[in-house]
């Protein structure tokens, strides 16, 4: 297989940060091509209004049968065709022949975007203080220019769901689009979730003298009796929150408005989904009692636990979709199966669950969320089918935060939003060639290559 | 006093020859002492264990068995007679290891934790002394052998009597901080003063091989620092006596310093003083076994509770072993659900722990029984009985009580038997004897002395019932008793299985041939379709794409019929930090190079299966980063079941861990870290340097004692961290360094080349990919991650192409794990050097296969396969760079380890074992009945999760952990 193309490193300095050029399979040395690249992203920035047809690309329809070749025509930035059919023209033709053609892969729960180098605080923005912060936003402190973005990118990933975190309300998420000059344009769909990340549930059984800070220590009874107490501030909070709710739906006077109170209004209404973060069995367990009977729209995300005993079958029960995180984690008890976590996702499937992956939310994760696909494939030799697997990173994440109108498959009338790559894309030795948001092809050119083709420069000694 | 003493003593030497023998006669207003003469009548006697007198007579006299005997004995005019008729008398009980602190006694003052802010660095040698000990000793402040408790024993009398009360009479009281701890001494449970109480001082000297870290950051602060300290200071000691030893002779030239701490030893390594080791799990009774053997010590062992992990370790041992009945008990969880967080392996500790005892009978052990461990020593007894009920024989509980733990104090002479001559020491019991609880401990006798131990009196309740209530009573009394002997009788079945259960290879043929099948043979043949391996002895022995046809298959072979599979060597992982007992890291000095990994090898790890189930074979196991030169590595095979030294590579070369950059420098420590040299990426040379020079003084110290003869007579102390890098300079220990930047990387390698030294691989190496014609120039292999970067700055250049840049300048290129999830999938790192730089998949396989091998230099024996290598493969479901492919088998020297089709019978076992011990505990929770008050420590001990399996839930990289 041949390395990805890309464009050398004097060429990248005109690209802005994200409105990456567009690139192409042949490999770029002459200064003549480099001066043509930038006609050419000229030209390609300029074509908002015309129509590209993608052409001879195994279509991965997602929602449909996968055309194998099929043809996609895009207008104004939306899918207008998906066919077998070659009988129409467009401004602009793509050939992609033996390539395979994906809708663009949704990252959800993920630091990415909130954070750049894990180990240096001063870039960290992913963790606020405070028990309730529902007026926490993720989408207002994602650095467009955040060296990470092109990467996930440039393996096919064009919406990410940065994630705030901290405390037991942590705050509210968007959907970022990993294409725009600006914070604002890449704020797709904001607020897209409610974070709640449940309280610990199970026990510290640390004898005091093990213990680190002594007078932190808590027996068992004093635990169990905190683990209540914090369920019941989280009920409470939510309680305040419909009343407040209520409150506002009754009056008409707003002079008093709490920013609290205020952020909570859609999740209390069932309106917007509430992303509760789980994975201890008990944790999971007690989060599926609160929820029953309330009118919540629920999401359960981390779920390492959600395969075992009664749990498929409560989410089943409630509708309630599955973020399974934990693929790659190991085993967390010695009565566990090695391959527990590869086979949750079939598990929870074979339950009437709806299993969407993600990489993981925690701060090493953000540069690894290229690694989505892989995430979702693990689970495949493990009992999942691989359309399913395909779905959990594209259609299934976009129903559950209600954004299938537009994001998640190949279909007429959706955003143009796509990749080519040169084989199925949860195969790791698979490269992605071309990405598209709403009609505009963009770069995956990142750090990566840029260092990778400086130092391949390096003349040999 | 002392005048007064003196005289006494002087007036009982005038005295020995009259007729009434006079004890001491006191001053005027004291009570006058009493003769001293009993005579003990009608008793059972058991004079020690199996040997019973019915109706026994017993004389003592003057603190000393006089006469032991039938009727026949004469009982002399001026004794005083004690009818034992219905009484059990023992010999008094010895307890060989009773913790200072138990007895009421308060150590010397906590030592003060270092400052780290104060500017100075501790602990480096010729640098400043760690502050702990004052005074002359050793410069650590956990090693303190010159401590003796015979210089410090005084107890509160309180604790002695509860000692009494079950039935003991003499304990050797041990000292309990530290880990090399100092002396115990053997005293008489008796209120006298210590000066009379003690029996023996400086009985044993006490080690610890401590488990956790202290996290002090002074050295050792592991389990494996603490290991090189003690081997350290015990070769320092030799040393010491040696050096000492020649200037007495001859007090010529530069006088030896003194050093209590060394003096201390000198018993113990003349073998003229036992050591006491006290390992804390089942492994560590292996490596205090080697330790001790290496050393050359006479040494027991104080037990865990847990040898039920590994009896064969302990039968290896072949030594006595201090034998505490703290048995773990069931706690009362707040909800059903709360058993989700209790792990199969606590079950099983709590279901083993009273059958310990007599598993190490059974190993042919002679044990001792301490109540060490115990909160509340009334438990003693319950505990003790439910190690009879779990088969140690009540024979067996006598000697552990008496004659063993006498002969291991060096008193059988004195104690342990009754016997003429021998001190007036008994344990005197009602009814059934001591092992039934009923019965009760009336009295003990120390030194001729009486205790009374039961402080009930008999019950005029009983002559006032009417005889329904009496009736009514024995009833409840009968269905009482009838209760606790079915509880007994359930507590006596273990549920739990060996830990042994279901490991080990699976199949062990003599042959074994794979037919028809693509081989990945990661040597010269490249791929072959529709090959043929045959396997003889845990070799390979050919491999070829003819078919045997069925008649002619060797009648001896295991045959694998593998079409459609393919066969690919084990993997080999070149950075894995899974299988260590207790800390990654010894970060209490800059220097580790004593410490050594190969001492803490876990072979009981959860992860062994689970990255056998991934296809590994071979691990490369290091100590962490936190150090510019870390500890010595040990390149382990994953052979399920063996032993710690069983899972060795042992002709794989010794290596070391070096490290640089913020690791080594502290920057990620915190802001309390600045003290410590090096803080930056220019005093990682300086200080690697220095160590480089002064292991050259030190070869060249030994080279001159060697040349000049042995007319120095002294040889040259060892000092193990000198040694380890004086082998780097030798050519016979590889460095494995990890790094990060293109600057350090360059400067490691060119600092090395002017020390003549070749080294083995870069760990890590981001930015080789900047500097690979340096590094494809100097032949040193690169260790990569396939795609990790931005965790932290230094790997912000770091790219998923690093691996097949530096392949494609030349660079020998390995993938590598460094986490207990990654090992499980290195197949999968590996296919994304064809994702990232376009690496053929032959050559992307060698990532994790040969490559890595030969960074190891252990190409000869494994990583490829080829005729005369080592039988090590993995039997994949297709194309093992194919995410979609799954390791259905994997083997190691021609043994299957690992079987996909047998896991779910191996869980269903785990989870229906797990079921019954759970029913088996929720029933003892409910039935709660220990004769002493509530016994909180044994229920906190419930929670305790063993060494051996701390880390199984935790994935461990080699950054430091702050807990």
């Amino acid at each position: 297989m041949k390395p990805i193309p890309s464009i050398s490193n004097r060429s990248s300095r005109c690209e802005s940060a994200l409105t990456g050029l567009r690139s192409s399979e042949s490999r770029f040395t002459s200064a003549a091509t480099r001066w043509l690249i930038v006609l050419l992203a000229l030209v390609v920035q300029s074509s908002d209004a015309e129509t590209i047809l993608l052409k001879d690309a195994i279509v991965h329809t997602i929602s449909g049968p996968t055309l194998s070749p099929g043809n996609v025509l895009i207008e104004n930035g939306k899918i207008t065709q998906v066919t077998t059919n070659n009988d129409f023209t467009a401004d602009k033709v793509v050939s992609l022949e033996g390539l395979h053609l994906y809708p663009g892969l949704i990252a959800l729960n993920t630091s990415l975007g909130l954070n750049e180098i894990g180990g240096v605080r001063a870039t960290r923005d992913i963790d606020e203080v405070g028990e309730f912060d529902p007026d926490v936003r993720s989408w207002v402190a994602v650095n467009p220019d955040s060296e990470l973005l092109p990467v996930a990118r440039a393996n096919g990933v064009t919406h990410i769901e940065p994630t705030p975190q901290g405390g037991v309300i942590a705050g509210q998420s968007g959907l970022v689009v990993l294409d725009g000059w600006t914070t604002e344009q890449m704020a797709w769909k904001k607020p897209v979730a409610l974070h709640v990340y449940w309280p610990n549930m199970d026990l510290d059984t640390t004898p005091k003298e093990k213990f680190k800070d002594k007078a932190k220590w808590k027996s068992l009874e004093d635990q169990a009796k905190e683990r209540q107490k914090k369920l019941k501030e989280l009920d409470d909070y939510f309680a305040d929150a419909a009343a407040y709710a209520s409150a506002r739906k009754a009056s008409t006077n707003d002079t008093a408005l709490n920013p609290s109170w205020e952020a909570m209004i859609p999740y209390v209404r069932g309106e917007l989904p509430i992303m509760i973060h789980a994975d201890e069995f008990r944790a999971i367990k007690a989060a599926l009692k609160w929820a029953d009977g309330k009118n919540y729209k629920i999401i359960l995300a981390g779920a390492r636990d959600a395969w075992m005993e009664s749990i498929p079958g409560l989410l089943k029960s409630n509708n309630i979709p599955v973020i399974y995180d934990n693929v790659y984690t190991q085993p967390s008890r010695d009565t566990e199966s090695y391959d527990s976590h590869f086979r949750a996702p079939e598990i929870l499937r074979k339950g009437g669950v709806k299993v969407a992956f993600s990489v993981g939310n925690s701060t090493s994760d953000s540069a690894l969320i290229k690694n989505l696909p892989y995430t979702a494939a693990q689970a495949v030799p493990f009992g999942l089918s691989a359309e399913e697997a395909v779905k959990g990173i594209t259609l299934y994440p976009a129903q559950i935060l209600g954004v299938a109108d537009r994001i998640g498959s190949i279909e007429p009338g959706k955003d143009a939003t796509l990749f080519a790559s040169d084989g199925e894309i949860l195969d790791i030795r698979v490269n992605v060639r071309h990405v598209w948001i709403a009609g505009k092809e963009l770069s995956i050119t990142s750090r990566h290559t840029r260092l990778y083709e400086k130092y391949r420069a390096r003349p040999k000694p | 006093m002392t005048w007064l003493k003196n005289i006494f003593s002087f007036l009982s030497v005038l005295l020995v020859a009259g007729q009434i023998q006079a004890t001491e006669l006191l001053p005027p207003g004291n009570r006058a002492l009493p003769l001293g003469v009993h005579a003990f009548v009608g008793g059972k006697v058991i004079v020690k264990p199996g040997e019973i007198i019915d109706g026994a007579v017993i004389v003592i006299r003057d603190g000393l068995i006089e006469k032991v005997g039938k009727e026949d004995v004469a009982i002399p005019p001026e004794a005083r007679i004690w009818d034992m008729k219905g009484l059990t008398i023992y010999s008094g009980f010895i307890d060989p290891y009773l913790s200072f602190n138990s007895i009421g006694a308060t150590e010397a003052p906590a030592k003060k934790s270092r400052d780290l802010t104060a500017g100075k660095f501790f602990g480096v040698p010729a640098g400043d002394r760690d502050p702990g000990n004052p005074g002359p000793g050793s410069e650590l402040s956990a090693i303190t052998p010159e401590r003796r408790m015979a210089k410090t024993f005084a107890p509160d009398p309180k604790n002695l009597e509860k000692l009494r009360e079950i039935g003991f009479t003499v304990a050797n009281v041990v000292p309990e901080k530290g880990i090399m701890r100092g002396s115990s001494a053997l005293v008489a449970l008796s209120e006298v003063d210590p000066n009379r109480a003690i029996i023996r001082a400086d009985v044993f000297q006490h080690v610890e091989l401590e488990g956790s870290s202290r996290m002090e950051d002074i050295y050792p602060d592991s389990l494996m620092g603490a290991i090189a300290a003690v081997r350290q200071t015990f070769f320092d000691a030799r040393h010491y006596a040696a050096e000492h030893d020649a200037y007495e002779k001859n007090p010529e030239g530069k006088r030896p310093a003194f050093n209590p701490a060394a003096e201390a030893l000198a018993p113990a390594i003349h073998k003229k003083m036992r050591v006491v080791f006290e390992p804390n799990s089942a492994l560590l009774v292996d490596r205090a076994t080697r330790i001790a053997r290496e050393i050359g010590l006479d040494f027991c062992i104080l037990s865990s509770g847990e040898e039920w992990r590994r009896p064969d370790l302990a039968k290896a041992a072949g030594v006595p072993f201090i034998v505490p009945l703290d048995f773990p008990e069931m706690p009362k969880l707040p909800e059903k659900d709360d058993w989700a967080g209790i792990s199969l392996d606590q079950l099983r500790a709590w279901d083993w722990a009273p059958e310990n005892a007599a598993l190490l009978r059974k190993q042919n052990l002679e044990i001792a029984l301490t109540t060490f461990g115990l909160e509340d020593k009334k438990n003693f007894r319950k505990n003790l009985r439910a190690a009879i009920d779990r088969g140690l024989s009540e024979d067996d509980a006598l000697a552990a009580l008496t004659t063993v733990p006498a002969k291991l104090c060096g008193v059988e002479k004195q104690l342990g038997t009754i016997a003429a001559g021998k001190f007036a020491n008994f344990t005197v019991v009602s009814g059934k004897g001591y092992f039934d609880l009923e019965a009760k401990v009336k009295a003990v006798w120390i030194d001729g002395v009486f205790y009374r131990t039961d402080s009930e009196e008999p019950k005029n309740e009983e002559a006032k019932k009417s005889d329904d209530e009496k009736k009514k009573d024995e009833a409840a009394k009968a269905e009482k008793e009838k209760k606790t002997a079915a509880e007994r009788e359930a507590a006596r079945k273990r549920i739990a299985r060996s830990p042994m259960a279901g490991r080990g290879p699976i199949t062990n043929p003599v042959a074994v041939l794979i037919r028809d099948t693509t081989v990945w043979t990661c040597g010269p043949a490249g791929r072959l379709e529709h090959a043929e391996i045959l396997i003889r002895d845990g070799k390979i022995k050919s491999i070829s794409t003819n078919q045997t046809a069925e008649a002619a298959l060797p009648k001896d072979a295991f045959v694998i019929n593998a079409k459609g599979k393919e066969i690919t060597p084990g993997l080999i992982d070149c950075h894995n930090h899974s299988y260590i007992l207790g800390d990654v890291n010894e970060g209490g000095l800059p220097s580790t190079a004593m410490v050594r990994i190969g001492d803490v090898i876990n072979s009981e790890s959860a992860n062994i299966y689970e990255q056998l189930a991934g296809g590994l074979t071979a691990a490369n196991v290091l100590h962490g980063s936190a150090n510019p030169i870390g500890g010595q590595n040990c390149v382990i095979k994953l052979r399920d079941g063996a032993t710690p030294e069983g899972m060795k590579f042992t002709n794989a070369p010794e290596g070391i861990k070096f490290a640089l950059g913020e690791n080594v420098k502290q920057s990620n420590w915190g802001d309390k870290y600045k003290t410590r040299f090096p803080q930056t990426r220019m005093g990682v040379q300086t200080f690697i340097a220095n160590r480089f020079t002064a292991a050259l003084q030190y070869l060249k110290e030994w080279d001159d004692y060697k040349k000049n003869g042995k007319k120095h007579s002294v040889a040259p102390a060892r000092d193990l961290e000198l040694e380890a890098i004086g082998e780097i300079i030798q050519g016979k220990r590889l460095i494995h360094c990890h790094s990060y930047r293109q600057d350090e990387i360059l400067m490691t390698l060119r600092l090395m080349q002017s020390f003549g030294v070749q080294m083995a691989t870069f760990q890590h190496v981001l930015e080789g990919y900047k500097i690979a014609d340096e590094l494809a120039q100097a032949k040193v292999g690169a260790s990569t991650f396939a795609d990790w970067w931005a965790y932290k700055f230094e790997v912000y250049d770091a790219i998923p192409y690093n691996g097949s840049l530096m392949r494609e300048r030349g660079v020998t290129v390995s993938f590598n794990s460094d986490s207990a999830d990654l090992a499980r999938h290195l197949n999968f790192e590996a296919a994304k050097a064809v994702k990232f730089g376009g690496t053929t998949e032959e050559e992307a396989l060698k990532f994790v296969t040969l490559n890595p091998a030969k960074q190891l230099h252990i190409d000869k024996y494994v990583g490829s396969l080829e005729p005369g290598k080592d039988a090590d493969f993995v039997i994949w479901s297709k194309d093992p760079l194919d995410s979609s492919s799954l390791c259905l088998e994997t083997w190691i020297e021609g043994k299957k380890y690992f079987d996909r089709s047998l896991n779910a019978a191996r869980v269903t076992a785990l989870e229906k074992e797990r079921r019954a011990l759970t029913e088996k505990a929720d029933k003892a929770a409910k039935s709660d009945k220990s004769p002493g008050k509530e016994d909180i420590a044994a229920k906190k001990k419930f929670f305790k999760i063993s060494l051996e399996h701390q880390y199984d839930f935790r994935d461990r990289h080699c950054e430091r952990e702050d807990n």
